[in-house]
């Protein structure tokens, strides 16, 4: 682009040049770039995950060589129990983790949109779990406060009477439920936090001189107004607690056997256990089958409740 | 208006204090515990008042610590500054010439966050491995760009949309050059954006753990793959975890506190401006 080309004021033709046309070069080399890395990186990738899945490869045995299998590696995990029972934690957790979050971040949005003094303060240190490294927490969580024998929550149950549980021995599941709850209830606070702002006060007030108490407000008209704010934060919620890897590979690394493996937790072990990088894909294939099915459900939802671009 | 002690501000108060006190007291014990021997690590009820001390921080610094720190500094800046690169000029391309398309492209971009890390892993892990990339950062750098890209994406072409229209057909009237209008007038009044998807990108990209511990494992660890590994190294030794724990967050968490009013925004990209 030379400076000495005048651009065309909005609205006023260039010669040769229709309305639609105008600036398509230049839009172009500012987006591609971008549109390229990304576009390789997920989408390219995925239809290669699609291509390998359909092969028998094993990374680690060059001489068996590389075959077009077909879906046999599909039929493997629809009679494998590893897959059925991964696929069952996955929803377990997932499923778990949003339900408790939710409800601790409602009550903790509700509690942050009352006044009262340091408000801020409190907002700032409820959101910290939130940016505390996903690992790290699973370190925290496993050891210092869940250890039966050296925890603190343990030594808070054996005071108050009790025998504490190994609860990553026994039910790994609730024991990463736990840590995953406590790192995830910031992110559905703040959504619900922001519906509970925009939710009109003279719509209480009036309410609250109608005679209605403070249940009957809740149930009848802030329920409601954060209906779609309780939808996005599902869809969200959702797509990214399908994907936890970090804390299951430090707090159990899938175990007890594959008591707390899941979808994603299978496709690294089917990797670099077995190097098996066929079954594998195939594994992380149905992983994005199962995310888009949760996300197209939730979307009509959304679309439903025509939230999606007005929630703001 | 008149300071009023109402009993249901006190009540809230109280209420709130005490569950973040709970809450967060397992973040502020860590930290406490970092400066602890590792005798009084384990002691219950966990000692609130001690006289602190360093030996776990030198330990921390000694033990290479540093090595991982430094390699996540690199793949995290280089990836950020890689996806500032590219996702400004597109977000500026998008607002400068706008297509009927602007919106496809926007929700494609969302799409793709939808896309589970496990879903491209293997691909890229062979292509890294053939291209001999894996176990260097240059894997690292180059993924992390390409995730953050539609968070930096989104949040700038939020923050165009909402400049002034005479502001940008005052730079057209001028005959400057697109990039003149972005470098001159787009950019310098942006710089909060910029701030805030620099900060996620940064924050996203330093907790990452899947696509460190696949692609740099070996040679080029994060600081999250030091993190894990400590289940198995180091057993039960509480204090020096904790500080090598309490070193691993400290970026996060403080750089965390100043997005926090842009997080949701980043998160849910644009659905909800919180």
């Amino acid at each position: 682009m030379a400076e000495t080309t005048r651009p065309a004021i909005r609205g006023e033709p260039v010669a040769g040049k229709s309305m639609a046309q105008r600036g398509s070069a230049e839009r172009r080399l500012f987006l591609f770039p971008a549109l390229i890395l990304v576009g390789v990186v997920t989408q390219v990738a995925f239809l290669a995950t699609i291509y390998i899945s359909l092969l028998n490869w094993n990374l680690v045995r060059p001489d068996l060589g590389t075959h077009f299998a077909g879906l046999s590696n599909y039929t493997t995990l629809l009679t494998s129990e590893t897959f059925r029972t991964a696929l069952q934690n996955t929803v377990t957790l997932t499923v778990g983790v949003l339900v408790a979050g939710m409800v601790v971040g409602l009550l903790l949005a509700l509690l942050l949109n009352r006044p009262f003094p340091l408000r801020g303060l409190v907002r700032t240190l409820l959101i910290t779990p939130f940016f505390v490294m996903p690992v790290a927490t699973a370190e925290i969580w496993k050891n210092m406060l869940l250890n039966p024998l050296f925890g603190l929550i343990a030594w808070l149950i054996q005071t108050a009477g009790f025998t504490p549980p190994d609860i990553f021995g026994t039910h790994p599941l609730i024991g990463i439920g736990i840590l995953l709850t406590w790192e995830w209830y910031p992110f559905f606070m703040l959504i619900l936090l922001g519906g509970l702002q925009s939710l009109p006060e003279d719509l209480i007030e009036a309410a609250h001189i109608d005679g209605a108490g403070p249940l009957a407000i809740f149930r009848y008209i802030t329920l409601p107004h954060l209906q779609r704010y309780i939808a996005i934060a599902s869809l969200f919620g959702l797509i990214y607690l399908l994907g936890i890897f970090g804390e299951i590979y430090v707090a159990t690394q899938g175990g007890p056997g594959d008591a707390s493996t899941t979808l994603p937790y299978l496709t690294y072990q089917t990797l670099f256990d077995n190097w098996e990088v066929g079954a594998a894909s195939a594994i992380g294939v149905t992983a994005v089958i199962f995310t888009i099915i949760v996300a197209t459900g939730f979307n009509r939802i959304l679309l439903r409740m025509t939230g999606y671009g007005e929630a703001q | 208006m008149a300071r009023k002690l109402h009993l249901g501000t006190v009540v809230t108060s109280l209420v709130a204090y005490a569950v973040t006190i709970a809450i967060v007291f397992p973040i502020v014990w860590m930290i406490m515990t970092g400066f602890k021997d590792e005798v009084s690590a384990y002691q219950m009820p966990p000692s609130l008042l001690f006289t602190p001390i360093l030996d776990n921080l030198n330990e921390a610094l000694n033990s290479g610590i540093m090595t991982y720190i430094e390699h996540s500094a690199v793949a995290v800046g280089a990836s950020t500054l890689v996806a500032l690169l590219l996702g400004i000029p597109a977000a500026f391309g998008l607002v400068w010439h706008p297509r009927k398309s602007n919106p496809n492209v926007l929700f494609w971009l969302i799409s793709t966050k939808f896309m589970p890390a496990v879903g491209v892993l293997i691909p890229l892990y062979l292509i890294f491995k053939n291209v001999h990339l894996l176990d260097t950062l240059w894997a690292l750098i180059i993924v992390y760009a390409a995730v953050n890209l539609p968070l930096v994406i989104w949040i700038m072409y939020s923050f165009f949309s909402d400049i002034p229209k005479e502001l940008l057909e005052a730079g057209r009237v001028d005959g400057a050059n697109d990039w003149q209008v972005l470098m001159r007038i787009i950019l310098p009044i942006s710089l909060p954006g910029v701030a805030v998807a620099t900060l996620l990108s940064v924050i996203f990209s330093w907790n990452e753990f899947l696509f460190a511990v696949t692609f740099s494992y070996t040679d080029a660890p994060t600081i999250p793959v030091f993190v894990s590994s400590y289940m198995t190294s180091e057993g039960l030794f509480w204090a020096r975890m904790s500080m090598a724990l309490s070193l691993a967050i400290v970026v996060p968490v403080l750089l965390g506190w100043a997005a926090q009013r842009q997080l949701i925004r980043g998160l849910t990209l644009g659905a909800v401006k919180g």
